[in-house]
């Protein structure tokens, strides 16, 4: 049982992070390297509105969700915005240059030292017991907790709200959806606020379960092959990605060796990608090499 | 006219500016500022500046002031190589100082040793090169020892049990931790232990819980971490919160005090080599002091190792004497003994053949939950370096 605990929490972890890449990707075809960032960035913004709010932790927490769905809007405004027309790598060269910014910033902020932002907030991480002898600490519950109700609100919201639905258009016709009176500018901005504001309660949430770093980026880093996995432009692949990826990295851990968790999502990732090179859920694009 | 003297303010300005350093001490450090493993390097590279300044408010060492050169490699070899090398080369410095991971030692030996400057490890594990028959140019003040720390451990695990020893590791997927850790794991047998399990757990990792699981169904009454911090603290949160009641024995890194009191929990022991704040030395306070008045962004907990690597260096360029030479600094750094005020359990004493020290002494602490406080649950215990 503790096992399946392992698995869904793990799952809800990459599947968060995953959905931030894959949001901005399937609107916008950028690949957002800064992602990882991003994410650590949104977690340090809770130690500062936790200092701030002092034991208000409902509302600490959602001024700084608040605050980094900000960050993103203004990341593509000031940013991607210029990159608007531009190669497709250029922009994503721009988002790997914004991730050395932000942890080099966050360093020199912070500091480099350890951080519990569940201290700030004067909540007890304390273990819910499971049947089975399982026990699941109340952050990891609320990580899982959280991904059903994001990935919930997100399918509702693109298939049904009419900001949803131009979303879509905007990501699969762009030049259509502009000339039906779509603001391109719009849509991209609430992607990438949407896209951080998810990642910032994975980060948020990481930071609370376990303390908060400058690992956190490389953590971000390591929900990637779940979208890959899955197919970048596919919410239902990330999912999917994210629990092929962390079932094989929890079984291996527990039955084989520890050390190939680093290894597994990496070789889970090329084994799709021979046989579906746009991962499991991806849509076919037109190659522009051969 | 006023242009033409401007120009020549700038040229005197540039002549004079080579001449200033010239006539102190320059030194460089290569560290790890930035970057994942900071949090253990940063804030004792931020004390030994402290520390020097403070030197250098006081007149200095034999009336020369010392510069130190700050150079970040965010624990990157390649960075780190091009570091010494602009630090040599460049900048003429007379010692070498590496605070950052392992990975970043053979780049900067190879430079030091080129140019024959002698190499200070400080706050950064101590190679291998620095214990008996010692490496002429490499030197050692960090706390942790390899081998060491480990046969020390054991001996407290092997006095404290009260029923026959289970014992799990935890190790960080690093080549040091590891090799640690099998090392540890090649020794409890001999002590009567029984080793029921070893994780090695790649950094980073967004949850220890998989890792803790095993430990836990392997049924380790004790665990046993020698890991960067991150990985020991966290592999022990992930135990309790699976309702793990066993005892857990971690390194005492910089930030073991601070997460002392964070943590609150009586089966959670630290053993290291600096004595904590908690003793409230006199040196203690110092330090505490210090951090202060330099606004520190650090707790003043985390300052002891850089500070006593402050100490080891001022001793060593007042051994040197002036001028100083690369060569005049490395005879003097092998005859050198510094008393470090009870940081540590003796003073840091380096021979010809001996650049680790020749004693080596070890404190356990743990949080008292009667007394809700840090206590002493063993006092100093020395080994000998040979």
């Amino acid at each position: 049982m503790q096992l399946a605990v392992n698995i869904a929490v793990l799952t809800a972890i990459y599947a968060l992070i995953a959905c931030g890449y894959v949001l901005v990707y399937r609107v916008s075809r950028v690949l957002n390297l800064a992602h990882g960032e991003l994410m650590m960035l949104s977690a340090y913004l809770l130690l500062v509105t936790a200092s701030q709010f002092g034991s208000h932790w409902a509302v600490a927490i959602a001024t700084a969700l608040g605050l980094s769905g900000l960050v993103g809007v203004l990341v593509y405004l000031f940013l991607m915005r210029k990159m608007t027309g531009e190669m497709v790598l250029a922009a994503v060269l721009t988002t790997v240059a914004l991730g050395i910014l932000l942890r080099g910033a966050t360093v020199l902020i912070w500091s480099a030292q350890q951080h519990y932002p569940v201290q700030r907030l004067n909540i007890t991480n304390f273990a819910i017991a499971l049947p089975g002898g399982a026990r699941i600490s109340l952050c990891a519950a609320l990580l899982v907790a959280t991904m059903i109700l994001v990935y919930s609100s997100l399918f509702a919201f693109l298939r049904l709200g009419r900001w949803g639905v131009r979303m879509r258009a905007a990501g699969q016709r762009p030049l259509l959806a502009a000339q039906r009176g779509i603001n391109l500018h719009i849509i991209y901005a609430m992607a990438w606020g949407l896209s951080t504001l998810i990642g910032a309660m994975a980060g948020m949430l990481i930071a609370m379960d376990q303390g908060l770093d400058q690992t956190m980026a490389t953590i971000g880093l390591k929900a990637f092959p779940a979208a890959l996995v899955g197919g970048l432009d596919s919410l239902l692949g990330a999912l999917v990605g994210a629990l092929i990826v962390a079932t094989a990295e929890i079984l291996l851990i527990h039955y084989v060796d520890p050390l190939l968790s680093e290894v597994v999502p990496f070789a889970v990732l090329i084994a799709v990608l021979v046989v579906w090179p746009w991962g499991l859920f991806g849509t076919r694009e037109e190659l522009d090499r051969v | 006219m006023l242009r033409k003297l401007a120009a020549g303010a700038a040229v005197a300005a540039l002549i004079h500016c080579p001449a200033s350093a010239q006539d102190a001490y320059t030194i460089g450090l290569t560290g790890a500022l930035t970057g994942p493993p900071a949090s253990t390097y940063a804030p004792a590279v931020e004390a030994l500046r402290v520390y020097l300044e403070r030197v250098n408010a006081a007149g200095g060492v034999n009336g020369k002031k010392v510069n130190l050169i700050l150079q970040d490699d965010s624990a990157e070899p390649g960075k780190a190589a091009a570091n010494a090398k602009k630090l040599i080369a460049q900048d003429n410095v007379i010692l070498l100082m590496n605070a950052s991971l392992s990975s970043t030692y053979a780049p900067v030996v190879a430079e030091a040793k080129r140019a024959g400057v002698p190499v200070l490890f400080a706050s950064s594990v101590c190679p291998k090169d620095v214990y008996p028959p010692a490496d002429p140019l490499e030197f050692c003040t960090t706390a942790f020892a390899a081998n060491y720390d480990s046969r020390a451990t054991l001996a407290f695990i092997k006095e404290t049990a009260k029923e026959p020893v289970k014992i799990g590791f935890s190790a960080m997927a690093i080549p040091l931790s590891r090799g640690e850790m099998d090392f540890a794991e090649s020794q409890a047998p001999g002590l009567g232990m029984t080793v029921v399990d070893k994780e090695v757990i790649p950094p980073p990792t967004p949850d220890y819980t998989p890792f803790a699981t095993k430990l836990k169904d392997a049924g380790a009454n004790w665990v046993f971490s020698w890991a960067p911090w991150v990985t020991q603290v966290r592999t022990l949160e992930a135990l309790r919160r699976l309702g793990w009641r066993g005892e857990y024995v971690a390194w005492s890194h910089i930030e073991a005090e601070g997460e002392l009191a964070r943590l609150k929990d009586g089966r959670f022991y630290v053993i290291g080599a600096n004595a904590l704040f908690q003793d409230e030395l006199p040196i203690h306070k110092e330090i505490a002091g210090a951090a202060k008045q330099a606004g520190v962004p650090y707790p003043a907990q985390q300052m002891a190792e850089g500070w006593i690597a402050g100490m080891v260096v001022e001793a060593a360029l007042k051994a040197a004497g002036w001028p100083a030479s690369a060569e005049k600094l490395a005879a003097a750094m092998a005859n050198l003994t510094v008393d470090t005020k009870g940081l540590r359990g003796g003073p840091i004493a380096w021979t010809k053949d001996n650049h680790f020290r020749t004693r080596q002494y070890y404190r356990v602490y743990a949080w008292d939950e009667a007394k809700s406080a840090i206590v002493r649950v063993k006092d100093w215990t020395a080994f000998d370096v040979k």
